[in-house]
């Protein structure tokens, strides 16, 4: 129980950045810059928080800082078609840079003071928790079950299609790539309100990384990637455990699985990974090739 | 323009003006990047000016800071090699720090099951083996990028982390050194440490980088493989239309990528600590990659790159002692002169087709 607990815990940030990386990826805007948002939501969502003694306001803040890096890179690739790769990993230093500056600046080399950890509110979870799985199935929903999700799904297939029934292309790719950088940020946020209480550099530790891996491990589909994350998590609550009591086989091994077992889906299920199609492209309106 | 159907070669007028008009945005984008970090130390209440002779003279003030530099320097010139060849031809060689990781793997491992061997025969080995192990690493990618279009950003970060469990299992249970704290290797034999040269100490691994960036660049510009994988990167249709074996020319760019990772590892391992400990890894990945797009592809200006921003980083701890200004505002200027660098394509791009309607009409 206790394990299953740690589990759902430790899914939360997995499941916030991953579903954050489908819906700007389900546009075709490929974000890379995760790792950096993440860190930028934890830093901005802990000063805010411990300014304010909100959490409440601190990830709405974080988001917003999101946001705006999100608005940056779907702006620089669409209006701009600046390559996406390069734009996003651009972003990611900047976003990582910009957090350890504002926390250095706020909180300089001194001890910093914890913040409150978020409420339990039912079934002793937190609300991000319960936030997390109800946007994932509610994605899904809005995705495959509705003339809007499907409008979004179609401009990262397909955007010359799109465009030619009317679909806004630019303007989907910009909300999604936005709302999806929110996302990632409060993903990021949720890491000092709910396990550390205090932000450090290495708070991500690479966690934005394994987002994108989890995107592709759970086929770029909202109900996987809630299953896929459950998975990852815990394989880190494991890999944990075995640090400390030992269970047999050494934690390293543990700690591999994930990232074993997604390029063993890519290998294997490769039909069933399958990735939008014009993800990481951009959609140039007067050009003549297709693809 | 010569109206004949072969190129001309450009006049002497001609060179200097595509070099200029190369330049001018680089310039214009440092600058632009300096001056808004400017604001920001102003802003934070700190001078300027103070905290930019800070950054940028600490490396030539002395001996120590040259060294430093360039101990900075090896890595950074591989790692940003190891991700820009990969990009000649459009690929995203993200593995730069787990290459470097086995790299010191494949080092260590010989470096200390034959420490017995005189240098002549095991320092040779243990770079090569260094060289090797990175481009298996980066082969693996390579390979499932090739066979099953597996994306390669996303199987090089995997085998990131992948390597960081191979290192901390090596370091802690296979040849943990249980005098020292935490993940550390044992020493390699004495015969597997790079000789050194001056006072300060320098490793020659700084010769053999300033070889290989030599070479990488001649090999870019003037083989048929660095011609090959240029084409491949402007256009991969065209190339494949035109009989180069694109998905080769891919697979081969990453591989020595992948080698080059290895080596800096190995250099890392023979030149600096003589073991492998976890953090050997740095940050040099995410700087290479600033370097490799800074560069924008340019093999040529790359190491010069690498050179600027080993200073800046040598510097950064320096500004923080001299003028307050934190240390990580480095981080943030660099990644400025980078976006402005990106938006400077932008807008010489605008500027050039207005030109050209201009001249239509």
């Amino acid at each position: 129980m206790e394990f299953l607990a740690l589990v759902i815990t430790a899914m939360v940030p997995f499941l916030f950045v991953a579903q954050g990386t489908m819906l700007s990826g389900r546009a075709g805007i490929f974000n890379v810059s995760q790792e950096g948002l993440m860190l930028l939501g934890a830093a901005v969502g802990y000063l805010v928080s411990l300014e304010f003694g909100s959490n409440a306001m601190g990830l709405v803040i974080a988001a917003l800082a999101g946001a705006l890096f999100g608005a940056l890179l779907a702006w620089a690739t669409t209006y701009l078609r600046m390559d996406q790769f390069v734009v996003g990993l651009a972003l990611f230093f900047l976003s990582g840079g910009l957090a350890s500056l504002l926390y250095r600046v706020v909180i300089g080399q001194d001890q910093p003071p914890r913040i409150k950890p978020l409420p339990d509110v039912i079934f002793g979870q937190d609300v991000l928790v319960i936030i997390a799985i109800a946007l994932s199935i509610a994605l899904w929903w809005w995705l495959y079950r509705t003339d809007s999700g499907t409008r979004l799904r179609s401009v990262g297939e397909n955007p010359k299609a799109a465009d030619s029934l009317g679909i806004d292309v630019t303007r989907t790719r910009m909300l999604a790539g936005t709302i999806g950088a929110a996302l990632m940020a409060i993903g990021g946020a949720y890491l000092p309100m709910a396990f550390s209480g205090v932000y450090a550099d290495g708070i991500v530790a690479g966690r934005g990384w394994l987002a994108i891996a989890l995107a592709f491990f759970g086929g770029w589909r909202p109900q996987f990637i809630l299953a896929g994350s459950a998975f990852f998590a815990a394989m880190d609550v494991l890999a944990q455990r075995a640090q400390v009591v030992g269970i047999g086989i050494p934690h390293q091994f543990v700690s591999m699985l994930p990232y074993v077992a997604t390029l063993l889906v890519m290998v294997f299920a490769f039909r069933w990974a399958q990735a939008p199609m014009f993800l990481g492209k951009n959609y140039d309106r007067e050009s003549r090739i297709v693809g | 323009m010569t109206s004949t159907l072969v190129a001309a070669r450009p006049t002497a007028q001609e060179r200097v003006r595509t070099v200029l008009g190369a330049a001018i945005p680089y310039v214009l984008a440092v600058i632009g990047a300096f001056l808004v970090v400017a604001v920001i130390v102003l802003a934070l209440g700190h001078n300027p000016l103070e905290a930019f002779r800070a950054v940028l003279t600490n490396s030539f003030r002395n001996e120590t800071g040259m060294v430093q530099t360039l101990k900075k320097w090896v890595p950074l010139t591989l790692l940003a090699l190891a991700f820009a060849i990969p990009l000649g031809a459009g690929r995203f060689n993200i593995g730069g720090e787990g290459q470097l990781i086995l790299g010191a793997v494949g080092s260590v491992a010989v470096g200390i099951t034959f420490s017995e061997l005189p240098q002549v025969v095991l320092l040779p080995l243990v770079l090569a083996s260094g060289v090797l192990a990175g481009a298996v690493w980066a082969g693996i990618a390579a390979w499932l990028m090739a066979q099953f279009k597996i994306n390669e950003i996303l199987s090089t970060v995997l085998l990131n982390f992948v390597s960081f469990e191979v290192l901390d299992y090596l370091a802690s249970v296979v040849w943990p050194d249980a005098g020292a704290g935490g993940a550390v290797t044992l020493p390699i034999g004495a015969g597997a440490e790079l000789p050194t040269i001056g006072r300060p100490p320098m490793h020659v691994g700084v010769l053999v980088v300033l070889l290989v960036a030599i070479v990488a660049a001649v090999l870019a510009r003037r083989s048929v493989g660095g011609f090959e994988l240029r084409a491949v990167g402007l256009n991969e249709r065209a190339a494949r239309v035109h009989g180069v074996r694109t998905g080769r020319v891919a697979v081969v760019s990453m591989v020595v990528g992948g080698a080059l990772g290895g080596l800096a590892g190995a250099i890392e391992v023979a030149g600096v600590h003589h073991r492998m400990l976890e953090g050997i890894q740095s940050n040099y990945l995410l700087l290479g990659i600033i370097i490799g797009l800074i560069a924008r592809g340019s093999l040529v200006a790359l190491p010069f790159v690498a050179f600027g921003i080993a200073v800046l980083e040598v510097g950064a701890g320096s500004m923080q002692r001299v003028s307050g200004a934190p240390a990580e505002l480095v981080l943030i200027l660099e990644g400025l002169i980078l976006l402005f660098i990106l938006m400077s394509d932008v807008v010489v791009g605008r500027v050039s087709a207005r030109r050209a309607r201009v001249a239509v009409t």
